[in-house]
Parts: C-alpha cells; structure tokens; sequence
C-alpha cells in the first residue's frame, strides 16, 4: 500500500447543506499537504472525515484503515492539533505529560521533554498561567513526541505572533518531519507556509478546485506582466485571471508554455494567495 | 517572512545559487560540508523536496559531492571551475553591457583608472581582475592617441 490516504466520492451534508460534495483525492506518505480554503468550504469537515470524528459517504482510507470504524487503532498513528485550544486550563504542564504517556502507547516522554526544555514552558505551570503562544508550544511539543505517520493541523498557528509561528514551522520540520511522516495542514495565512508544502488542494463549496504538487503548480501556472503592446495578443490566450499593479496587466495563464509567455512579458511565479483568489473568483472568459 | 525569494526564479535554483555565492566568496571552501537539508529547509521554511532538489543540481554540476552516511561536500576544485565560468559569463554578458555604458557617458580608460584609486580597497580586486581580462575590448574603444 503506497497511498497514505485515499478518498473517493467523500461527501457529508447537514441539513441541506454539502458540506462535502463527491471529493476525491490521496496522499502519498512523506508529503506536506496544504488544504486551504474560505470559512466554510469544508476543511474542517474534511479533517474531521480523516479522523473519524464525523461519519460521511464515500470511500475513505486513512493509514488503509476506516477511520469512523476503526478509529481507536488509526489514532496510534495519527495526532492532530486543532485550531480550538483544548488542553484543559486547570491541569499542570507535569501531569498533562503523565496522562498523554499513560494513554498514548507511541508517546515518548523523553522526546516531549527535550522539547519542552527548550521552550519558556515550565513544567510546574498550570495550563491557564501560559501565554497562548506557550500554550502552542506545549501542544507542539507532546503531538511531535508521538511517533505518528500523519500529522494533522487545523489552523496551528492562529492567534500566534510572528515569532512563534515561525518557531513552530522550524520546529517541525528541524524536529518532525522526515521522508516516513506525512503532514496535512490548513491555514488562512497561506504565504508562511506555501514554500512548505509540497502538494496543495484548494476546495470551495465542498468540492477541490485544485489538487496538485507543487512542482505541477509552479509548470502550469503563470503570471505575466504583460508588457503593454501585447493585451490584446495576451487576452486571446485565456488569461485565467486578471489583475492590475500600478497600472500595468498581471495577467495568470493556465497551461500554457512558458516560451509562449515569454514573449508577452516578464514572467512571474505566482503565490499561493495569488492563485487561492484567482481559483476562488472562478475564470470569467 | 524574513527570506525573500525571487518570484521570477524557481526556489531550488535560487538556493543553488546561493551555495554558488557563498563558494565563489570563500565563505565556503573546497571539502567543506554543506548544511543539511533539514537544517536548511527548517531555517528557510522551505519543504525538505525543494532544498534536495537544489542540492542536486549542485551535484549534477559537479560543484558538490554526496558522501555516503555523511551528507553532501564542496567538491575539490570547485571554486575554480566556478570562478572560470563566472568569468566567461561576465565577458559575455555583462561586460559589453558595461563597455557600452562607459562609452555612452565618454568616459576615458584614465578616468576610471582615478576613480578606481579613489575607491575604498575592497571592490578593487574584482575589478581589476576583470580589468585585465577585457583588455582586448577596452583596448579598441580606448584608442585616442
């Protein structure tokens, strides 16, 4: 089995809402996967589907297990972090560590430790005495301490200041990551993590607009600024979306060659952000 | 946030030119080991793929050596291929760029020699060497008497 994850045909409703409308992708294992997305596109669902936290339709795979069914098994490998802070605000840093050893079996106290050392959380501290960045540090630090193929972040660095989400990001992946683990993260502040990753998916409205590696992202898509005699020429190839910056055309093009571009005007790799809007707004001809 | 890549350049190219900088300034040296890739793509926040892949470019061009179970290596000899090519590049591209500049403001071979004393000493290596270089070229615009 080489597929990390597979989805086929995943869907979930409340109501009359599609939450999850017919999506299908797969992961393969040392792969950082971003899945982004607007305020209720589906991304939460989608992780909570991964996790076996909510039942859907569809065929879904995780680790080659059914994560509804057989939850309590793929839970060994799999951690996750949640936007929402959910360590309870009353137990102490010591005991926490005691109660994830005692219910994790791939939890290593020692690793948890050695991480803690270097963070500014003090063992003998109460949950509720931690600033929301130590918080983070401590959640960080007993997830990276189990031993897990897949890890799963729900928005991980929300609320943090630009420190401590640079921080996290170097700690996984100088502490964590490896060619075995596989990491899937969501976040509005796509343009930290965008070098990152190495595959991305964007959804809207319950369904993957994009589904792509990075390297196929950065061949197949382009953005030109057009050099003013060629709007016209430019047009006529199908911009999938257009922009202006100080007056002059930036236009993004889908497939098509590079050399093709080139004759048009400067080329650019567009960001993350660029092409999250572009995809979003959907490509009036 | 604190690394800004050139949007108009792949990533892994521009890390391979920044080992390339870093050979031809000496801050790295023949045999000395480079970083590991996962020191640099943590440092850089970049996905560990993307840093393998501009250190294989550098393998590919013969700049830098895998040593098994011991990471990659500034090959012997490095630098000076490096600093060959360099040069060439520079008579060929930038230059005539240069030449043709210098002779659009009418400057004279003796005007930029003075300026040249004038000059703080660093840049001056560089310049001169690349001075001697393009001679020929230099020499044909500089005959005035």
């Amino acid at each position: 089995m080489t597929e990390l994850i597979t989805a086929r045909g995943l869907g979930k409703s409340f109501g009359a809402t599609r939450a999850l409308d017919g999506v299908s992708f797969s992961v393969q294992p040392g792969r950082i996967v971003g899945l982004i997305g607007p305020n209720g596109a589906g991304k939460t669902t989608a992780l909570k589907a991964l996790l076996g936290l909510t039942r859907f339709d569809g065929e879904l795979s995780v680790l080659g297990l059914d994560p509804y069914r057989q939850r309590h098994k793929l839970m060994q490998d799999v951690c996750f972090i949640a936007d929402v802070a959910v360590l309870p605000r009353w137990i102490r840093v010591s005991r926490l560590i005691d109660f994830v050893a005692a219910t994790h079996p791939r939890f290593r106290r020692e690793v948890c430790e050695h991480f803690l050392a270097r963070s500014d959380v003090r063992k003998t501290s109460r949950v509720r005495e931690l600033s929301k960045g130590m918080v983070t540090q401590l959640h960080l630090a007993l997830v990276m301490a189990i031993d897990a193929k897949l890890l799963v972040l729900d928005e991980p660095t929300l609320g943090l200041d630009i420190l401590y989400r640079k921080a996290f990001y170097e700690a996984l992946l100088n502490d964590y990551f490896d060619e075995q683990r596989t990491i899937l993260v969501t976040t509005h502040q796509v343009e930290e993590i965008e070098h990152l990753l190495t595959d991305l998916m964007f959804i809207q409205h319950g369904r993957l607009v994009l589904n792509s590696s990075m390297d196929a992202v950065q061949d197949s898509f382009v953005e030109v600024l057009i050099a003013p005699e060629r709007v016209a020429e430019a047009e006529r190839l199908q911009p999938v979306y257009r922009r202006e910056l100080f007056g002059r055309k930036l236009f993004l093009f889908e497939g098509v060659a590079r050399e093709r571009l080139a004759t048009l005007g400067e080329l650019h790799r567009p960001s993350v952000a660029d092409l999250f809007v572009a995809k979003m707004k959907g490509a009036p001809a | 946030m604190d690394t800004n890549w050139n949007d108009s350049l792949p990533i892994y190219r521009q890390l391979r030119d920044r080992v390339v900088a870093m050979i031809l300034e000496g801050v790295l040296n023949d045999g000395d080991p480079l970083p590991s890739v996962r020191s640099v793509a943590a440092e850089y926040r970049l996905n560990p793929l993307t840093v393998l892949k501009g250190y294989q470019q550098l393998v590919d061009e013969r700049l830098v050596e895998k040593r098994r179970g011991r990471g990659m290596f500034v090959t012997e000899g490095a630098r000076r291929a490096l600093l060959k090519d360099e040069r060439q590049l520079f008579l060929e591209e930038e230059w005539p760029k240069i030449a043709g500049r210098i002779q659009r403001l009418g400057f004279e071979p003796k005007d930029l020699l003075d300026a040249l004393d004038k000059m703080p000493p660093e840049p001056a290596p560089s310049l001169s060497a690349a001075r001697d270089d393009a001679g020929e070229d230099s020499g044909e615009e500089g005959e005035r008497d």
